[in-house]
This record gives structure tokens, C-alpha cells and sequence, in this order.
């Protein structure tokens, strides 16, 4: 989820806690390489996870040299130049009390190592290289999808590999989900939304082969889809419209989240997507779309706390790139190498610093605000535009008139009293023009990249401490990555053809396990933000590599790509499972069942919007953000100053009912209803929402004011649409809710209830007359009271189900 | 979980026994019910996570026997002046005015305010102090309530820290590291220890104070934990807890009403799935409907007696004060509360630091020691720990003017006054010494890691064993650093 740099307090501590350990001593020499190559990727696997910085078991630490040392409770771990000697390899060996490591012995060969490299005088190189034993680098292959024994059941490549597990494991996949499921699932991956029940119905009545197909392709075209994308993209790209740090300034960033939209509405190719965020400004002609996509690197928070040290804030928002990028495109930890080398990828502090050698080159000032933050580009609307040349025109009018007086002003000439009040007038007038003109001009900017014309030298930073410069560097590539391409300048555009073109095999792998990750609700590798050593290897590598080599050769194709593995009879088995296989696969890992959990913390105010009715339908994707019911002045209780941006100023009609999106992201106080369903809030990037389950999540959904809206809303659009009596009633709300009719006990409890609630509401006409006119949606008064109040108890509940915020 | 989508590949560890006990009985429908009684009674050395009711914690078992159950931070936002209130520095007085020498600040950052200031003289704190208690500490004329529990204390004169700016600070001292992203000390012991009282959070957090700086939701938040252990913030008006009340027009018994019936359906659906995450839902809407009733019963004070409200002052009588805060959080520390984050604003006095920090005192001295004394009356402070302080403390040098009766301080890291009371924090201890000038520790540091380190041991936890591996690494609240400091225990 959250990136992490080591900033300078972790670093000064660093220095305390190496100081304290005795600082390594400077390394023999001998034996180069094999340190990296076997010694060291040994201990991480063998020994760091009980024996290196955190977790120093026995006050033992094996993640350095000085820390072999000066050993654990027992004593020097190893004696150089002695093996015979070294109490780590009689441990090892199993040569006394103390077996190490607990959870088996090594292997000969492994003892061998560490015996030769003790003898040679353990010689600690430091810097991690690849050694080819980290899966995720090692070459995209394109496996041939391998044969299956029951045939029938594959749909497309991607089931020959989960059903040849399958069938090793001697485990026979889930049968078909319904279709009434099926719809309801892939409308939510596809789109985010529910399907309404006529798509329902013409799923259900469409037995022509190819059915299936259409649906899928029919939501591919759906806008919605746009917005379904990019509600996962921005968790990545860190999109939000406040500053973040400090007193967390509205900012203007929403151009760019539109292009996030359109471009997977149009299927933008992945490779240009990603050339055009990381570098859309450095292409040649850059396109005002291009300039728009660079905004990327100019989501992350940004402070203008008054006493900031400017060199350090600098310092901050290129390390945040570099790690932002390291996290997106290549699933790696980079910021681990801040401050040290990487203690188990390969990732030195210098690559680290290479890296963030192509985003320190912006030419912003430290410490900046909201709308005024350049570089920025003009982005205005037609009336905008309008707005700044009208302003222009008559600054540059009563300029001219100044200009023209100033012969005889200049004079000293007397004026009356009546041309002086004139004059000053016209001067008020003109600078509150200028104000006028520079507050629209801002409120058309859009915050984007740009470089500096002459490049600015970057230092090594050591322990990541601004103040103390290290070797000065190029910019980079991480080495074991190979460089990009010779020829053109070292820049920001060079590092992303480089990431798509170069056969560096991370972008791929990590882009597919992300989406793999949206449809199934985990990645293939379950660690989508961290694949390195201390990821998990994937349950299927094959697969991920043939999905990976696939969206490569067809060209990044995101579209493709998803209809692949939705097209699956894998994605479209039943996530009912049986209670044994639970038990033995509780997580899925095999994929003997299909996915279900609780959707993300928009979709289900979303759900709950289109459910009513009250979804906004009508407008084209995008527009800047608003701000639908909040409780009170939320941001007023903890924010500070008078600052636009202090007080929430709740929008009224449509922009109440726009999806979940499109809601104000403030970083500081997050939208309440999001925060408790885990939204993150952006401060750093986030490649994986944690799924909860807490009480704040019910209060949200049966007292939040959009719920109780929406109840009441849906409720008189069950008696209005849902034909006569509670059965046909109860039937329509179950098909709009849960694309299902419900079944009899369910009618039962719902009769009861609704029984209930009639007969209270009946007695309590004023408590009815309450209940129905929750929110500002139009109140529906031709309806009876007491009927309409206990459909809305039934909606309540119907929208409270455990099956209705969860995608099954 | 059905599929449990964490943050790294290893199980969630929030995921506890009890969960997978709740299930085996979930189908028959007194799953619930049972959970409580299951997982009822305390216990150091016995395992952790059958141990405790509520919610279990993710610690298998305690590695000392703890002192402390739980603990109210009374953070005091903006950064108090240590130089007016704990750290009296006699020698300022002659030097008054005088020119900060470089021999003092030895080339030390300041923050961009001050930085290029021409001239830093040096201000003399224009409040008198004197020594109290038994154990002699010296404290501000503007303390006289905190003066009288001056043996109930431990006042450390040097706390030090990293940071020179609030958000970062206030971050670090929140979370152990400067940056944004990792959880908050109560989401720690929620997460470590789990909660004793399922009928409320195991980390609440109240505000006060109307100015000042920013307080972001970061600062009582989860990070990469799970949301579960993130704060949740009491409000002194609207709801107290966010949708807590049903919506207008819904009496109490047409919400059971309805909550019966999402049961029931649930219920239904989970023996048609058995999906364990239908079980757990099931268990938060019941927790939820059980909040409806101890939320408004524990905010509500008009049971508390008038010696109550003479003993915190007059403001405790109104919500949203921190006198209020003060005494709300006793009553959640008698409700076993795991942990009780209080945030008053305005302690940073950049200018006019005199008439501000009186305003400020009078507005939390009285609560502060109050809620001392009153812990101690109920027998609960020997398992509580109180914790008083900000984030850092301000420069001996005058930020802007110096006059006779006004000065300013900008902030200062390198030394700052906290005490702590209660839960085997030494009583009446003073602890550490600055230079002449309050500029710098003359004598035993407690950096904020160390800090930490020493709360957790005393609520039974090695600090280096609480920790949760986030994107391959096992993170801690301690980072990389961390002593326990014998000093500070009783």
C-alpha cells in the first residue's frame, strides 16, 4: 500500500543504531562476488528473518559484518580466516546444542559456502547484485498453456494453467457461477456498477453462443469503464485534491485524473500510457493530453509549512517520485536503498540515487500552495478563456489610459481633488482586475513537469540525509535492470521507453498481477506492490509470465488483456465452495473457486447511488470533483486558519450523486464514508486496499444520510415500478439490489419486517414524514406514508447485506 | 477472510484465533454471544490471543509482566514552551537579550523562519518558578495545579527529537518516523494487544483547542495496519461517533428491528456460502448496535458529580473542552479503553508567546492534573499511564521582538519537557539535563524512539517483538532504534 522513504529522522537514527553496533568494518579483500552471489543471499533467506535489524533474535544480528562480530548472547558469530572457530557454522552444522536454522538444515553445498567464505576471511561486499534467484527479474518467458486432461473446461490459455495445478493438486475446479452472478460480477470489475435488471434479463434470455462474449464487450464500451479503471490507477498515482502535508491546500488536479478516464475508455496502449505520465511533457510536440498525463509526478503532497527547510522538502518530492515509479512500474522497494543498500533486493544506494536523479530536475520552488505552484499549464474552459480575455482587455485598456495621463501626472501639475479620487479609483480598479484575472488564471492551471534547462548535479545523499552529500551521480537505471538505451539525453522520457522497451521484465509482470489483483482480489503474487525477495513467489508463474509476454506482444493492450482472463472459465467458476477445500485453500491460492469480497469503499456508495436511481447518469465522464453530504464541518473541527478549502462547502442537485470518484479527496480528513471502507488517502502510493470489516462500516451505510437518501429514494421506486403487492415488490427490489429474485425464507423475513415497520410508521405519521425526507432528493408525496416508510426499512436493510456490498 | 487481501503475503495477523472459534459456532447463531465469554479473563504468560475479551491481540503472549493496561496521551499540539514551563534556566536572566552564542548552537539547523533572522537574543522566561513536592522539581508559576502532583510524575527534561517542523514532528512522535504511512502508537497496541471492551474502539481520540495547527487523521491513523486499529475520533457535537445515531424519523426499535433482519439474512447467507467474512460482518453490526448505546452513555457527564467538575474546573462542564476531553477520558480508561489519544491545540507561540501561553495553561493545567489525582482516587492510575507533552519544545532565542514583557519562540528539537503518570512510570522522578541555555542535553537523552520503547515495555511488550511485515520488511513503531530507559520505571 504505502511507500516508504527512510526520511531524515530514520536516517539520523541509523546512524545512532550503527554507531551503537560498532560501524562495519572496511571489507577484506577476497572472494569478490561470491559474497553477493551465494553468501548473501543465504543469510537473507536463511537467517535475516530472525537475525537482521528488526528482529535481532538473541541480540544477534547477521546483516553485517561488524554484526557477526560482535555476535549475539553467545558470543562472535563467526571468527575470519577460522571456520573451525565460528560459532555460526557449528550452529549450521548442527555440531552442538544450538541448530540453526530452526526450520531445517542446510544443504551441503550451502555449508560449504559459508565454510569457504568465512576461511577466505568473510568478506562483506555490501552492494547486492542479481544473482538471478529473484524470480520477478529473471526474463519474461512465453510458456505454452500445457495440457489438461479434461479438456472441456478450458475457455481460454489462462485455464490450461490453473487447471494443470489443479489437476497436480488432484482438485477439480468450482462449477459455473449462475449467470445472474456472472453479470452482477463482471459488471462490478468491468464498470464498478451494478447491472440493471433489464441487462440482467437479457443475459439470462440470450442463449445464443457468444453470450457471454457480448456482455463482456458490451461493458468494454460502457464510459463507465474509464471510471471503473481509473479508480484503481489513482490509488497508484497518488491523485488527490489537497496538498497532503501541513494545511493540506485544495489543489486543482482533476484534468489529470480525466486523462486517467480517457484513456482506458479509448484503451490507451499501456506503454504510451506510461511513456506519457512519466515523461508526456519531454515528447517531442508534446499534445496538451501529453502535458496533461505528466501531472502524474506532480500528485504527491507537496508543503508550504512555514519552516521548512527548502533543500530538504526538494530532496522529499524526488525521493517520492523515484519511489512512486520504483512501486508502479518495477514493484520493487526502492526506497529501501534511501539510505543503505537494499538489504534483500538488488538495489544499491546509488542506483537509488540514479533514480531519483531524472525527478530532482523540476523547476519548483520548495514550499508551495494549491492553485499557485508552477510549472503549470493553461488548461482554461471556453468560459474561462472568455473570462481571462475580457479581464485582459480592460487591464490592458485602463494601462493605456494611465500610460497616456502620465505625461501630465509626471508634471506635478495640480489635479482637483475629484480627478485624484478618479485616478485612485481607476488604480483600485485595475489591481483588482489583475487579482481577478490571476485567481481564474489559477483555477485553469493544472500542476505538470517540466525539467530545468541546465541539469542539476545529484549527491548520493548519505543515510538519506539532505545535508550530507555523498559521489555525485548520473541519472540511471537500477543496474541489475540493464541501462536504457544509448543516445538522447539521460532524462525522465528516456527512463520510460526504457521501462516498456527494453525487455525489462518487471513493468509487464507487475501491471498484470495489479489487474489480476482487481478482478480476483489478490495478485498471482499476493505482494503486487513488493515482488522482490521478501514477496511472495506467485502461484502461478507460468501464467504470469504468459499473461505478462502476452500484453507485450499485443502491444499493451489493456482491454485484450482483461477480456482474456474474464473470458476464463476460471473467473467465471462459483465462489461457493465446499468446506473441506476451504480448509485446505482458505486463501484461493489454487484457484479451485471464484472470487468473492467486499467491494471497494466507492463502489459501494456508487451501488447504493444506481440502486435508487440516483446515480448521475446523464454527464460525460470527468469534471472537476465535488463535495456530496459530509457530516457537520468536518474540516473546520481540525483544520486551521481561514483558507478557502477549510470549510467543506457540501455542492447541491447532480453533483450529489456523481460516482464515488469524483468525490473531494482532502488527505488531511479523508470523505468519512471512504475512510471507513478503506480508501486510502493518498499521502503515498497504494497498490492494494486492505479489506476490513469493522462497525464504523455499518453505521455508514444504515445512518449516512446518502444511504438513508438512497433507501428512501429505491423504496419509492419499488412501489412505483415494482408492480402490486409486497411479493412482486420484494422481487423487483431483489432483482435491482442482487440481480436475483429472492427466495422464500428470505421473503418471510422481509414480510416481517415490512409488517413491522408499516404498522409503526402507521401510528407515528410524524416519524414517517421524517424518515422520507432524508437528503435533498425531490420527496415523493403521492405515495402512501406508512407504505412508503417501511419499503424504505426494507431498502435499509436490503442495502445493509453482506451479499449486496460484496461482488460474489 | 474469504481472500485475504493484505498488504504483504502474510496471513493478517488481525485475523485472530477468536475469529476462527467465533465460526465454529457462527452457523448455529450464538456465535456471537459466545465470542465474549470464549475470550473472557486476562492474563500475563497465558496465550495472548485467548486472553483477552473484546478483540485479541495479534502479540501471542506478553514477554514481561506488564504494569500498564492502558494509556492517555495528552498531546499538547504546536510545541510548549519546556523554557516557561519545566526547564527553569536561572543563568537567562543576566544574559537576557544577549546574542544566542554560536558555541551553543554549534551550526544547528533552524527552521526557515528564524534561520535568517539577524539577530537571535536570548529571552529570559518572564514567569517565575519554584521547586514543589517532595521531590523538589521545579515548575512555572503558570502550572500551579501541575506543581501540587509534582510526586506523582516523572518529568523528563529531554526528550530530544528529529524533526523541526510540526507535521513531520508530530508524525514522528505519533508514529516513529517522519514521513507519512506508518500507524499511529494506539493503532500499534490495538493491533499488539487487542481491546478488553467490545462495546467501544480499543483507540479513541479527542480534540480540543479551536486554532492552531492542522491535526490530520494521520495522526491517529492505521497505516499500512489494518483499519480496525486506526483512532476513532469522539466528537464534542453532531454525533460522537460518525452515523452513530439512526437517522430521523427510525426509533431504536425499528433499527433493531431492521438489524434483526440483516442478521437473519446474513445468517442465512452464511450457511449457504460459509464464508467466514459473512460471520465477521454479522459480529460488527452487532458490535455496532451495542456502540449506539455505550457511545452516548460514556459522553454523557450529567451523572458525574459536582466534585468531579470542581476537581477538572468549570470548563469540564463544557463539550469539547479539554477539561471535557480530560474527563471523558477517565470515564474510558475506567471502561478499559486501550488507549486514549487527547490532541489540544495552540501551543505554538511564535509571538507573544506570554499572553498565549497562559491562555493556553489556564485552559489545561487544572484538567491535566485533575485527571491524575482522579485515576489515583479510583485506583486506576497504577495501570494507567498519562502522558503530557507536544511534539518538541522552542528556541531560548527570541523569534522577532524582545521586549520587557513580550517575546516569541520558534521551534526547538533539540530538547523538550513530558511527563508521564501512572503505570510504572517513577513518581517524582526529574529526569535529565539541559545546558544554561535549554539548547542542548547536558545529560540523559530520551529520544522519542526510547520513549517508545519504554512505554511498551512497561504495558509488557519487547519492542522489538511488535512488529507487522509490510511490503517485505518487518516494520516496528521503535523503526530502527529504541532503548528502554530503567531510568524513567518505578
Amino acid at each position: 500500500m504505502q511507500g516508504f522513504r527512510w526520511g531524515i529522522a530514520g536516517a539520523l537514527l541509523l546512524v545512532v543504531a550503527v554507531a551503537k553496533a560498532a560501524p562495519p568494518a572496511a571489507a577484506p579483500s577476497g572472494g569478490p562476488g561470491r559474497f553477493a552471489r551465494v553468501v548473501r543471499p543465504l543469510l537473507v533467506a536463511k537467517c535475516f528473518a530472525c537475525h537482521a535489524d528488526n528482529v535481532a533474535l538473541s541480540g544477534l544480528r547477521l546483516d553485517s559484518r561488524a554484526g557477526m562480530l560482535k555476535g549475539g548472547q553467545r558470543g562472535a558469530a563467526i571468527n575470519p580466516g577460522h571456520p573451525e572457530t565460528s560459532l555460526l557454522l557449528r550452529a549450521v552444522r548442527h555440531e552442538g546444542a544450538l541448530k540453526m536454522p530452526p526450520e531445517g538444515r542446510l544443504s551441503a553445498a550451502e555449508i560449504a559456502a559459508l565454510t569457504e567464505w568465512i576461511r577466505t576471511g568473510a568478506a562483506w561486499d555490501g552492494a547486492p547484485v542479481g544473482d538471478g534467484r529473484l524470480w520477478a527479474l529473471a526474463p519474461l518467458t512465453r510458456p505454452a498453456p500445457p495440457e489438461v486432461r479434461t479438456r472441456g473446461w478450458v475457455r481460454t490459455p489462462v485455464d490450461n494453467f490453473v487447471l494443470a495445478r489443479l489437476e497436480r493438486e488432484r482438485l477439480r475446479p468450482a462449477p459455473y457461477a449462475d449467470r445472474r452472478t456472472l453479470i452482477r460480477r463482471v459488471t462490478f470489475d468491468l464498470t464498478g456498477l451494478p447491472p440493471t435488471p433489464e441487462e440482467v434479463d437479457a443475459f439470462l434470455a440470450d442463449r445464443a453462443p457468444g453470450a457471454w462474449e457480448r456482455v463482456v464487450d458490451r461493458l468494454f464500451a460502457d464510459p463507465h469503464y474509464g471510471e471503473r479503471m481509473a479508480q484503481h490507477w489513482l490509488d497508484l498515482a497518488r491523485y488527490a485534491d489537497s496538498d497532503g502535508y501541513h494545511d493540506d491546500t485544495t489543489r486543482l488536479m482533476w484534468r489529470y485524473r480525466d486523462y486517467v478516464i480517457g484513456a482506458f475508455n479509448r484503451n490507451k496502449p499501456f506503454d504510451q500510457f506510461t511513456i506519457e505520465q512519466l515523461a508526456g511533457d519531454l515528447l517531442p510536440n508534446a499534445t496538451v493530453e501529453q502535458r496533461t498525463a505528466s501531472a502524474f509526478n506532480r500528485c504527491g503532497p507537496t508543503t508550504s509549512e512555514g519552516g521548512a527547510v527548502p533543500e530538504e522538502v526538494l530532496a522529499r518530492y524526488a525521493s517520492e517520485r523515484a519511489n512512486t515509479a520504483g512501486q508502479v512500474w518495477l514493484g520493487l522497494t526502492v526506497q529501501c536503498a534511501e539510505c543503505h543498500d537494499h538489504k534483500y533486493d538488488p538495489i544499491t544506494t546509488r542506483d537509488y540515487y540514479q533514480l531519483t536523479a531524472f525527478f530532482n530536475q523540476v523547476p519548483e520552488q520548495a514550499l508551495y500552495r494549491g492553485t499557485d505552484a508552477p510549472p503549470t499549464l493553461l488548461i482554461a474552459t471556453p468560459e474561462q478563456q472568455k473570462l481571462l480575455d475580457e479581464h485582459t482587455a480592460q487591464i490592458t485598456a485602463l494601462e493605456e489610459e494611465i500610460k497616456a495621463e502620465g505625461g501630465v501626472a509626471g508634471t506635478g501639475a495640480m489635479v482637483s481633488p475629484e480627478e485624484k479620487a478618479r485616478r485612485e479609483a481607476r488604480t483600485k480598479r485595475l489591481n483588482d482586475l489583475k487579482a481577478a484575472r490571476t485567481r481564474i488564471d489559477r483555477e485553469a492551471r493544472l500542476r505538470v513537469m517540466a525539467d530545468v534547462p541546465e541539469r542539476r548535479p545529484t549527491h548520493i545523499l548519505l543515510r538519506g540525509d539532505y545535508r550530507n552529500k555523498g559521489a555525485e551521480v548520473q541519472p540511471g537505471t537500477p543496474s541489475v535492470l540493464g541501462a536504457p538505451a544509448a543516445g538522447g539525453p539521460a532524462n525522465r522520457l528516456s527512463l520510460a521507453k526504457w521501462l516498456v522497451n527494453s525487455g525489462n521484465p518487471l513493468p509487464a509482470r507487475v501491471t498484470v498481477n495489479r489487474f489480476w489483483q482487481m478482478l480476483f482480489g489478490a495478485g498471482l503474487s499476493r505482494s503486487s506492490d513488493d515482488l522482490g525477495m521478501r514477496g511472495e513467489k506467485p502461484s502461478h508463474p507460468e501464467l504470469l509470465d504468459y499473461l505478462g509476454s502476452d500484453f507485450i506482444a499485443n502491444h499493451w493492450d489493456v482491454k485484450r488483456l482483461l477480456r482474456s482472463i474474464v473470458l476464463s472459465a476460471t473467473y467465471q467458476q462459483s465462489s461457493r465452495t465446499t468446506a473441506a477445500l476451504r480448509v485446505r485453500d482458505p486463501q484461493n491460492r489454487l484457484l479451485a473457486r471464484g472470487p468473492r469480497f467486499r467491494l471497494p469503499a466507492e463502489f459501494i456508495r456508487d451501488n447504493a447511488l444506481a440502486i435508487a436511481g440516483l446515480l448521475d447518469r446523464a454527464r460525460a465522464p470527468g469534471g472537476p470533483s465535488v463535495k456530496p453530504y459530509q457530516p457537520g464541518d468536518l474540516w473546520r473541527e481540525l483544520s486551521a486558519g481561514d483558507d478557502a478549502g477549510k470549510s467543506y462547502i457540501q455542492d447541491h442537485g447532480p453533483d450529489l450523486y456523481r460516482r464515488g470518484l469524483y468525490t473531494f479527496w482532502k488527505r488531511s480528513i479523508l470523505y468519512p464514508s471512504f475512510a471507513v471502507f478503506d480508501a486510502p488517502k493518498r499521502e503515498v502510493c497504494a497498490g492494494q486496499r486492505p479489506i476490513t470489516n469493522t462497525p464504523l462500516q455499518a453505521f455508514a451505510t444504515l445512518n449516512d444520510v446518502t444511504y438513508v437518501e438512497a433507501a428512501r429514494v429505491f423504496a419509492a421506486r419499488i412501489i412505483q415500478q415494482g408492480g402490486v403487492g409486497f411479493g412482486p415488490r420484494l422481487d423487483y427490489a431483489y432483482r435491482v439490489v442482487l440481480a436475483r429474485p429472492p427466495n422464500a425464507r428470505e421473503q418471510d423475513v422481509m414480510e416481517r419486517l415490512f409488517r413491522q415497520a408499516r404498522e409503526r410508521y402507521g401510528a407515528d405519521p410524524a416519524a414517517a414524514k421524517e424518515l422520507l425526507t432524508a437528503g435533498e432528493a425531490p420527496q415523493v408525496t403521492d405515495l402512501d406514508l406508512p407504505e412508503h416508510s417501511a419499503w424504505t426499512c426494507v431498502a435499509n436493510a436490503l442495502l445493509n447485506l453482506d451479499e449486496t456490498v460484496t461482488k460474489e | 477472510m474469504s481472500d485475504p487481501r493484505t498488504h504483504s503475503h502474510v496471513p493478517p495477523p488481525f485475523t485472530p484465533l477468536g475469529r476462527r472459534q467465533f465460526l465454529g459456532r457462527a452457523t448455529t447463531g450464538i456465535g456471537v454471544v459466545a465470542l465474549a465469554s470464549l475470550l473472557s479473563g486476562e492474563g500475563w504468560a497465558a496465550p495472548r490471543r485467548t486472553a483477552v475479551g473484546g478483540r485479541a491481540g495479534a502479540l501471542e503472549h506478553l514477554d514481561f509482566a506488564p504494569k500498564a493496561k492502558r494509556v492517555i496521551y495528552l498531546f499538547q499540539s504546536g510545541g510548549p514552551s519546556h523554557l516557561d514551563l519545566f526547564d527553569y534556566k536561572p543563568g537567562l536572566e543576566k544574559l537576557n537579550g544577549q546574542e544566542l552564542p554560536d558555541s551553543v548552537r554549534k551550526g544547528q539547523r533552524l527552521t526557515g523562519m528564524t534561520a535568517d533572522q539577524k539577530t537571535k537574543p536570548m529571552a529570559a522566561s518572564i514567569f517565575r518558578f519554584a521547586q514543589h513536592g517532595q521531590s523538589g522539581a521545579c515548575v512555572s508559576e503558570l502550572l500551579p495545579h501541575t506543581a501540587r502532583i509534582v510526586d506523582e510524575i516523572a518529568l523528563v527534561r529531554t526528550m530530544t527529537t528529529t524533526a523541526i517542523n510540526h507535521d513531520p514532528a508530530v508524525t514522528f512522535c505519533q508514529t516513529g518516523a517522519e514521513q507519512p504511512g506508518r500507524p499511529t502508537l494506539g493503532a500499534w497496541l490495538s493491533y499488539g494487544l487487542g481491546t478488553a471492551n467490545q462495546d467501544l474502539p480499543a483507540f479513541v481520540v479527542l480534540t480540543s483547542g479551536q486554532v492552531g495547527q492542522n491535526l490530520h487523521t494521520r495522526y491517529w491513523e492505521s497505516g499500512f495496519l489494518p483499519t480496525v486499529h486506526q483512532g476513532i475520533q469522539f466528537r464534542a457535537q453532531g454525533d460522537p461517533v460518525l452515523f452513530l445515531s439512526n437517522p430521523k424519523g427510525m426509533a431504536p426499535a425499528m433499527r433493531r428491528s431492521i438489524l434483526d433482519s440483516i442478521r437473519a439474512l446474513n445468517e442465512m447467507k452464511h450457511e449457504a456460502i460459509g464464508d467466514p467474512e459473512i460471520a465477521t460482518r454479522i459480529e460488527q453490526y452487532e458490535m455496532a448496535f451495542r456502540m449506539q448505546t455505550s457511545v452516548p452513555e460514556l459522553m454523557d457527564l450529567s451523572h458525574e458529580p459536582d466534585s468531579t467538575f470542581a476537581l477538572y474546573g468549570p470548563d469540564a462542564r463544557t463539550p469539547g473542552t479539554f477539561a471535557a476531553n480530560c474527563l471523558l477520558a477517565r470515564r474510558l480508561a475506567e471502561r478499559d479503553v486501550r488507549f486514549v489519544q487527547l490532541y489540544h491545540r495552540d501551543w505554538d507561540h511564535h509571538g507573544g508567546l506570554p499572553a498565549n501561553i497562559r491562555r493556553q495553561c489556564a485552559q489545561t493545567d487544572q484538567a491535566s492534573a485533575a485527571l491524575v489525582l482522579d485515576l489515583k482516587q479510583r485506583g486506576l492510575l497504577d495501570d494507567t499511564v498519562v502522558i503530557w507533552g507536544g511534539e518538541f519544545g522552542r528556541t531560548v532565542y527570541s523569534q522577532g521582538n524582545l521586549t520587557k514583557t513580550d517575546y516569541g519562540r520558534d521551534h526547538h528539537g533539540r530538547c523538550y519537557s513530558q511527563w508521564m503518570a501512572g503505570g510504572g512510570f517513577k513518581p517524582g522522578l526529574v529526569y535529565g539535563e539541559t545546558d544554561d541555555f535549554g539548547y542542548n542535553i547536558v545529560r540523559n537523552p530520551v529520544p522519542v524512539h526510547d520513549f517508545h520503547a519504554t512505554l511498551l515495555r512497561l504495558l509488557g511488550v519487547e519492542h522489538t517483538h511488535l512488529t507487522y511485515r509490510f511490503q517485505g520488511r518487518d516494520f516496528r513503531l521503535t523503526d530502527i532504534a529504541g532503548e528502554v530507559m530503567p531510568a524513567l520505571l518505578a
